[in-house]
């Protein structure tokens, strides 16, 4: 049968919908939980920096608002929908694999965006965007998204037998791992000669594209270019590795 | 394939784990369109995964299946188009309606908005869960819960539906419930592939049937069929002690009371007889299909699959 594009990304809208509408509507708590994951380090950084470093825990907000749900969603989302068999009726459904997958990975990011809005306008407020900052902004944290639900992806695939108890804590662990302790919500110039490992974790690489653009973090455009070619190879190499275990259909 | 809706023909599923288990030893089932069709069997016999396989989630290891003419094996998009499931032990989210979920999978299959919302108007009026559309999953009660994944099925327009264990752990109100939301369908036309493991509900919702055990179908038919499948017709239930059951049939002890199974109506009465003059309590009453099944599946403490 030949694959309808249409169809494939209507549905891929519509599963993103039915992941995030309720949840915005009927659980409003939930985006703020997502927003205190960002806003917690500022507290912080606010009482401990005296404002200093500030800026550059905003630019870590606003990526964890992305990529600290979108590993937790990949995984849990996914063990979720095995637990409630809502998979099992979208498998036998005329629903392509694709919708399923970018419709789950989508969802958080509907969900993360009141929080992301929220950082953005401080960000803002300090005058250190562009349109074309804001433009790189965004298609660094859409990267970053991406590469964090491939690796939600490929953890829930790989562990397809574990327990969701399980799958739940390793997400949280990942997402707070991920996110906090590789320079995120700050310079990686605080990590002297080991600054280069912040361009192989795919949160820090996107913290630091972003400072990049803004001025905050001084980088050679050969350097920007191999980031971003990092981050693409991260992210497809992920997709791979899924790929080669994910089946739509058991065998 | 003309009347038939399902047809598997030498269906064999194998998983490959640890261990080799063969699931699904060659399986012939036809289900006529129209009909609802239970797959009857103990836990483990193969029933889901036969579910499983005709509705396109599991490859079969060997043979194949058709439904409505399309091959699972070679067109599974196809057979999806035509089909809608309710897998077994299914939960709802929390958060969602059971209107959400008739209308966004009826939005999934494809249709406009207001298609949508006219099938899933038609689905949740048909299960009974009209007034309580609005009403979050959560709050709702289990058998409302699981007549939301109904109507959800429903709401497709499918030909064909496959419900797996469809009123495992409901109360009997809720059971009914969904039991009359079945007939109903069937009714308007729908084909229903039902698995159970419950007599009842297959003595009473079901047009054909098959009994399934360690992968292997050993009986299928109607419910006269499936009966007549045994020589006793009667049942005799005998409580106290009472020496010489044997000699008036096959007798199955439970505890203090003893089913005698016999074939005529006549040795029937001459065992009530027999037993009032004793001073016993018995009553006699025509075989059920548990009986019939428990027999065809090898007894209370075998249950060796003998294939036909």
């Amino acid at each position: 049968m030949k694959v309808k594009v249409t169809k494939i990304l209507k549905d891929t809208l519509l599963i993103a919908w039915i992941k995030s509408y309720p949840d915005f509507r009927r659980n409003p708590l939930t985006l703020l939980l997502f927003a205190m994951v960002g806003a917690i380090p500022l507290f912080f950084m606010l009482v401990f920096s005296g404002g200093g470093l500030l800026i550059h825990g905003l630019v870590g907000a606003m990526v964890s608002s992305v990529t600290f749900i979108g590993v937790m969603a990949g995984i849990q989302d996914i063990a979720w929908d095995r637990y409630v068999k809502l998979r099992e009726m979208i498998v036998s459904m005329p629903v392509h694999p694709a919708s399923y997958a970018l419709g789950i990975a989508l969802a958080p990011l509907l969900l993360s965006v009141p929080s992301l809005i929220f950082f953005g306008a401080l960000v803002a407020s300090w005058g250190v965007l562009t349109p074309a900052t804001t433009a790189w902004t965004v298609l660094a944290l859409l990267f970053g998204w991406a590469a964090m639900s491939t690796i939600g992806f490929m953890i829930s695939t790989y562990l397809f037998k574990v327990s969701m108890v399980v799958l739940s804590n390793l997400s949280t662990i990942l997402g707070f791992v991920l996110v906090f302790i590789p320079p995120v919500f700050y310079s990686e110039t605080m990590l002297g000669n080991l600054s280069w490992i912040s361009m192989l974790i795919p949160t820090s690489n996107v913290a630091g594209l972003i400072r990049a653009y803004m001025g905050l973090l001084p980088l050679s455009a050969e350097t920007i270019m191999v980031r971003w070619l990092i981050l693409v190879v991260t992210t497809i190499v992920f997709v791979i590795l899924t790929s080669m275990k994910a089946r739509w259909r058991e065998t | 394939m003309g009347t038939d809706a399902v047809k598997s023909v030498d269906l064999v599923k194998v998983y490959r784990s640890r261990e080799k288990v063969e699931a699904l030893k060659g399986v012939n089932i036809t289900v006529g369109k129209g009909d609802l069709f239970t797959l009857l069997g103990p836990n483990g016999a193969g029933k889901t995964t036969f579910l499983r396989t005709i509705s396109t989630q599991l490859m079969p290891s060997s043979g194949d299946a058709e439904v409505l003419g399309y091959s699972v094996t070679n067109e599974p998009e196809e057979v999806r188009e035509h089909i809608a499931v309710v897998p077994q032990d299914v939960s709802t989210y929390q958060n969602f309606t059971p209107w959400e979920y008739a209308y966004y999978f009826a939005r999934l299959r494809g249709m406009s908005p207001s298609e949508a919302k006219q099938a899933s108007e038609k689905a949740l009026k048909a299960v009974d869960l009209w007034e309580l559309k609005s009403r979050m999953c959560g709050t709702l009660s289990g058998g409302e819960r699981r007549r939301a994944i109904i109507a959800s099925a429903l709401s497709s327009n499918a030909d064909v539906l496959m419900l797996d264990e469809p009123t495992s752990g409901l109360d009997a109100v809720a059971r009914r419930g969904v039991w009359s939301a079945l007939r109903d369908m069937v009714e308007e036309g729908k084909t229903i592939l039902l698995t159970t493991h419950m007599m009842e509900e297959a003595e009473i919702v079901s047009d054909r049937l098959a009994i399934i055990n360690k992968g292997n179908v050993i009986a299928t038919g109607n419910l006269d069929e499936i009966k007549a499948l045994t020589p006793e017709k009667y049942r005799v239930v005998v409580e106290g002690k009472f020496e010489r059951l044997s000699e008036f049939g096959e007798v199955t002890k439970l505890g203090d009371r003893n089913i005698v199974y016999v074939k005529t109506q006549e040795e029937a009465l001459e065992l009530l007889k027999t037993t009032l003059k004793m001073h016993l309590r018995a009553e006699a009453s025509p075989v059920t299909l548990e009986d019939v099944f428990v027999k065809l599946v090898g007894g209370i403490n075998n249950h060796e699959g003998q294939s036909h």
